[in-house]
């Protein structure tokens, strides 16, 4: 049974299909590669599987359990999470605050608790805070720790916005173009700390637009065009077949 | 079924409230602010018409000065107050701030200047054109011919002229309208001015059926902010159809039930909050 | 939000130790100066403040609530009726009017709450207006535009000392500061904690707090039901010290006057800000109505406050101006030094 499973799921915006009858399976554990050409309806798809839209036909499984229809926070709870295209931060805040506002998930305690600032909060807190030290310090911004988010370089930016993620606890981590606007050395960067979070047991959905990317970390490969699914399987496979070749014409195409 | 009087009240009301939403929508969807002030604009307008009907210009000039002056003054405000405190570091809150705090600014200016007492225009247009089985006076005929020659006006002017073209870019697309050579701010300025004007002229043309005091630009404020609400902000049509069913129902339920009408109304709304909590043409739920 | 405090001296204890005096000060206040002009401007700035704390707490979600006066009308009649009417006892119809009060917000906070913003600023006015209307038209319950008269609190006995309400404005100073005090230390605890920090990622950016698991309705209702609760108390009291109630105490002026005292006295502090706005405030308008023309109190306010927050610098109100004095003080001392949000 995979992991999450999208049943013929369509989202209209009036007579506009954005996505149309998407059937897709994410396995545990794989890194699942979303490609297309632009407009092909990657980033509506992530909209969807976390709640920001809900399909206007089909299911969103996961675990089992259908969760099309759940508000965003609801779906995060359960243990999907998504990064935004535009890398959305907290105005102002810096990296460590950054995290900490992420942590919602991570806290044990309740509000009360932490209102009351019980021994429970207490302790509570300090494992929220070690948690944001020890991921800042394996993912190289341990030194930013106090540096406003906004001046940290692009591809730092970027990792930020995954580690903020991580603090949610995922199961499933939907990453909509995180190496967009980077350059190769940043790229690659970015692939080994997915490759990374996928090892410690995070299944990831990885929507791209850079192909070596997706051929050097993704298992599988799926490839929209129109909100169509056109074809799924090995990226090197995927990415030489007819109709794929087709969609992309026109569109420029990092391989 | 109530008598057709009452219709007819609710629809003069809904003329008021129509052209007074429409201003505040015109205004949101450019400079992204809401004109909590609105209501004095008209409540000015109403003065400027009263004396200057007194000193006796005809009606209809009277309502053009009136519009004019206000609109006028409208540009004015939008220049010294609004942008500044619109851009950063300041911000919406400021606004905010600012155009509530002059709500009283406003109103105390026109208690000092034109006294509290309430002015009456009952002779200006008076007598009444019978329709059938009842009779509508001219006044309130003035509104409602009033409001059909100025939503047609805003209609063409929208859709036809360059400068209706320039408020639609900046209102959809303020970066790629700017890259057109379409001035925003100047944009910003002419919108403030059509808004207050409009407002101003409303105040105007129901001068003669209600008084003129200091204090009557709040109830039209408010019944045009909750038509903005029902209709969802950003849009025109739904400040008009917002405008149209507050209007009506008002002045029914006020025939009903008397006083209670505002708060049953205001009961509406939150329901249909419940139900789209975007208002009806707003936009819409993912 | 305070996040890394470096090894903290002495130095840095000195606001705080004058702040402590300040507070002093008032505690004994009556001992010092007991003329009931003085005190009645110091329990009518507690009260409001009360009022603009609550508004600071809603505006940490983002949100500006344009009616907080109508919960204040809303615990004010309903201690009023209850007292006058029903015959209840002060202690139960103050507690009572607290919690209707705080039901009133929790009911339009699940509604209107959902999109916030403008709307709510809208609808919060708009309430606002409608509290009025129903309070002077309803006039079997409420008297109407004449108002309820009150009669003070029955005195309180505390072993052979009693408590006398009625032959001094004493005990509505001590029942005020108490009041005062621990709102305050609910608004502050709140603010300082995770709560205050997790209303600030909603304020921030709602988007992405909402995708990492926060529910965005639950704090923001949360936030407007807790101001309802104490701004609704404040209304209680307040009614009892002015012993009267009448539709026109809290209206549209009102709800606006204490988002001024909110902003002007600095939303950077949620007790100390809002106190210190509310007594500006009120000072200035209360000096206001003496002068003899009327409606200059409207036009002059309106512009005070306009030119208030043109020149004030951005964010900052009279209180970012003592943070700004000790920072000043301490220039050259590295050992006092913050890490905190915005």
């Amino acid at each position: 049974m995979a992991l999450l499973k999208l049943e013929r799921v369509t989202k209209l915006f009036g007579k506009l299909a954005a996505l149309e009858d998407i059937n897709l399976d994410v396995e545990e554990g794989e890194i699942l590669g979303i490609v297309g050409p632009n407009g092909s309806g990657k980033t509506t798809l992530i909209n969807v599987i976390s709640g920001y839209y809900r399909p206007t036909k089909g299911e969103v499984i996961f675990k089992g359990e259908k969760i099309s229809g759940l508000r965003p926070d609801q779906i995060a709870a359960k243990g999907i999470v998504r990064t935004f295209q535009s890398n959305v931060l907290y105005e102002g805040a810096t990296v460590l605050e950054s995290m900490l506002l992420s942590s919602h998930l991570q806290y044990q305690s309740t509000d009360w608790e932490a209102f009351l600032n019980t021994k429970r909060y207490k302790d509570d807190f300090e494992k929220v805070v070690g948690r944001v030290l020890e991921l800042l310090k394996e993912y190289d911004l341990l030194n930013d720790t106090f540096l406003p988010a906004k001046g940290l370089s692009h591809g730092f930016q970027r990792m930020l916005g995954i580690l903020m993620a991580l603090m949610a606890n995922p199961k499933v981590l939907l990453l909509d173009e995180p190496t967009t606007g980077m350059n190769h050395e940043e790229a690659m960067f970015v692939v080994g700390h997915i490759k990374k979070i996928n090892q410690q047991g995070v299944t990831v959905v990885l929507v791209e637009h850079n192909m070596k990317v997706i051929s050097s970390i993704t298992t599988k490969v799926v490839v929209l065009d129109f909100g169509h699914k056109i074809a799924e399987g090995q990226p090197r496979e995927v990415m030489n077949r007819p109709e794929v070749i087709q969609a992309y014409l026109g569109t420029e195409v990092m391989v | 079924m109530p008598p057709a009087g009452i219709w007819v009240d609710g629809l003069v009301q809904s003329c008021i409230y129509m052209t007074m939403a429409f201003g505040m929508v015109l205004v949101f969807s450019i400079l992204g602010i809401l004109n909590w002030t609105h209501g004095q604009f008209y409540m000015l307008g109403a003065f400027v018409l009263y004396y200057a009907v007194t000193a006796g210009i005809p009606f209809p000039l009277g309502l053009l000065v009136s519009g004019i002056v206000i609109g006028g003054l409208g540009m004015l405000f939008e220049r010294i107050i609004i942008k500044p405190l619109n851009t950063p570091p300041y911000g919406a809150l400021y606004v905010t701030v600012a155009t509530l705090a002059l709500i009283f600014f406003f109103e105390g200016a026109a208690g000092l200047a034109f006294g509290l007492l309430p002015k009456g225009l009952a002779t200006v247009l008076s007598g009444a054109i019978s329709l059938g089985s009842f009779d509508i006076t001219y006044q309130r005929l003035a509104v409602i011919i009033f409001t059909l020659v100025v939503m047609s006006a805003m209609y063409f002017v929208l859709s036809s002229t360059k400068v209706g073209l320039a408020i639609r870019a900046v209102a959809q697309e303020p970066v790629a309208a700017s890259l057109y050579g379409i001035s925003a701010a100047r944009v910003s300025v002419t919108v403030m001015g059509i808004g207050c004007a409009l407002a101003a002229m409303a105040g105007g043309i129901i001068a003669p059926v209600h008084s003129v005091e200091p204090f009557m630009g709040r109830i039209p404020m408010i019944m045009s902010l909750l038509a903005i609400v029902i209709g969802g902000l950003g849009s025109l049509t739904g400040a008009i159809v917002g405008a149209i069913i507050l209007g009506v129902l008002n002045s029914v339920i006020a025939y009903k039930i008397s006083f209670w009408s505002e708060v049953v109304l205001f009961m509406l709304v939150i329901i249909i909050l419940l139900v789209r909590p975007q208002g009806l043409f707003g936009a819409a739920a993912k | 939000m305070i996040i890394g405090r470096r090894y903290i001296d002495y130095k840095s204890l000195l606001p705080k130790i004058v702040a402590g005096a300040v507070v002093l000060v008032l505690a004994i206040f009556p001992a010092i100066d007991h003329s009931v002009v003085t005190l009645s401007i110091l329990i009518s700035s507690g009260i409001w403040g009360i009022a603009a704390m609550g508004f600071t707490l809603i505006l940490r979600t983002g949100q500006f609530s344009m009616g907080q006066a109508a919960f204040m009308a809303i615990g004010g009649y309903v201690a009023a009726i209850l007292t006058v009417k029903l015959g209840v006892p002060f202690w139960p119809s103050f507690l009572a009017s607290g919690v209707l009060a705080g039901v009133v917000a929790f009911l339009i906070g699940i509604v209107v709450l959902r999109v916030g913003g403008t709307y709510f600023s809208i609808i919060t006015l708009a309430f606002g207006e409608m509290v009025r209307i129903v309070i002077t038209n309803w006039e079997s319950v409420t008297r109407g535009a004449a108002g309820i008269l009150l009669r003070p609190p029955a005195p309180i006995a505390i072993g052979n000392f009693e408590i006398n309400f009625a032959t001094s404005i004493v005990p509505y100073y001590y029942f005020m500061f108490l009041l005062v005090a621990i709102s305050g230390l609910v608004f502050w605890q709140i603010d300082r904690s995770r709560i205050g920090g997790t209303f600030r990622g909603v304020a921030a950016n709602p988007m992405l707090s909402e995708h990492l698991g926060v529910p965005l309705m639950k704090y923001r209702v949360i936030a407007f039901t807790v101001a309802g609760v104490f701004t609704g108390l404040a209304g209680a009291f307040h009614v009892h010290f002015i012993s009267v109630v009448t539709p026109l105490v809290y209206g549209l002026w009102q709800s606006i006057q204490i988002m001024m005292m909110s902003i002007v006295g600095g939303i950077s502090s949620i007790v100390g800000g809002s106190l210190i706005g509310a007594f500006a405030l009120y000072t200035v308008s209360n000096y206001l109505t003496r002068v003899p023309i009327f409606n200059i109190q409207y036009l002059v306010f309106g512009a005070v406050v306009v030119l208030v927050v043109l020149f004030l610098p951005r964010g900052t109100g009279i209180i970012d101006l003592w943070s700004r004095f000790w920072r000043k003080v301490f220039k050259d001392s590295d050992i006092y030094e913050e890490f905190s949000t915005d």
